[in-house]
């Protein structure tokens, strides 16, 4: 149940996988940019937080862990209104339960945001909100993410 | 009546697909398909929602063909094949070909560019009215095609079937 590109071919010859072009999709990165540049409507900007948030959770309860979380891998289905999301490019992914594991998955989408995206901080804390509403696992995860924070300063 | 598909990967194929209703020689014909006497993979129209599912099934399979390393014997075995969700070449005839007292039939041919196929003379062999593909839906028993590739609600959610069936299609061997 988590938005992905549809696999269509695995080709073991030459190593190629052949995916679903999500068509006129635009990454939430570049939404962001978008939204900002034209002064918009920023508190729009809170509710992509919450659905990204509830979309991660789906997935960490699931034990996948993405690997490279950052906001060039969730692609967004026209019409931006409706919030589709679609998650990409599994290429460092991984089972696991370990909230280490989520909570690590989650500071990398983190670190991305802020230092991609500048005054995205309320963005980030709906996010996390959300996630933690979502989960049914959140609160180890959310101890986690603290404590890798706070060795990340380090 | 309907064009063939030409595979995007393989130029020179093209697939095409015959659909028919109210058959009375299924018995006969599955016979013949296992003889290797008729053209054409002989399909359960029943499990398919989708052209689609079709041309994934017979990409994959020319694919192997090319390379040699098909798991059936046939090029039409080998779509059958793969249109199932596991690796059993048993079950997928039995779940995904046509069973003797079935009365509508998907036809599935691939004919590579230089070779012609005679599409009349297989239409004749069968006893049944050919039908547009635009009737496929109408011969889609929804119910049993989620239960065989154990669709969940959730999935149904995020995307369409025929999105959850290509992808147990096309990573079936990778599980």
């Amino acid at each position: 149940g988590i938005p992905a590109p549809v696999v269509y071919f695995v080709d073991y010859v030459t190593n190629s996988v052949y995916l679903e072009d999500i068509a006129d999709s635009v990454t939430v990165q570049d939404h962001i940019n978008s939204v900002q540049r034209n002064g918009n409507d920023t508190s729009s900007l809170l509710v992509l937080g919450e659905k990204m948030g509830e979309l991660l959770a789906k997935m960490h309860d699931e034990d996948l862990i993405h690997g490279d979380l950052t906001t060039s891998n969730i692609l967004m289905r026209p019409p931006m209104e409706k919030l589709d999301l679609v998650l990409i490019d599994f290429g460092l992914s991984f089972v696991s339960g370990l909230p280490e594991d989520k909570g690590v998955d989650l500071y990398v989408l983190e670190k991305a945001f802020l230092s991609t995206h500048p005054d995205t901080e309320m963005m980030f804390k709906a996010l996390l909100k959300s996630y933690a509403a979502a989960s049914k696992k959140s609160g180890p995860v959310i101890k986690k993410l603290d404590e890798v924070r706070l060795r990340g300063r380090k | 009546m309907d064009l063939p598909h030409r595979l995007e990967l393989f130029p020179d194929c093209s697939v095409t697909l015959l659909l028919f209703n109210h058959v009375k020689n299924a018995a006969a014909l599955r016979k013949k398909a296992m003889e290797g006497s008729i053209e054409g993979a002989l399909i359960n129209p029943a499990m398919i929602v989708d052209p689609f599912q079709i041309l994934v099934a017979a990409n994959k399979a020319v694919h192997l063909h090319k390379i040699g390393k098909m798991k059936t014997r046939t090029l039409y075995a080998e779509i059958i094949f793969n249109l199932s969700p596991n690796n059993n070449i048993s079950d997928a005839f039995k779940k995904f070909g046509i069973s003797d007292n079935d009365e509508a039939l998907l036809i599935v041919l691939v004919v590579d560019r230089e070779k012609t196929v005679n599409l009349e003379d297989i239409i004749s062999q069968v006893e049944g009215q050919q039908v547009s593909l635009d009737e496929l839906p109408q011969l889609t028993d929804i119910v049993k095609v989620k239960k065989v590739y154990k669709v969940t609600p959730q999935e149904e959610k995020i995307g369409t079937l025929v999105d959850s069936i290509v992808c147990r299609m096309s990573t079936k061997d990778v599980l």
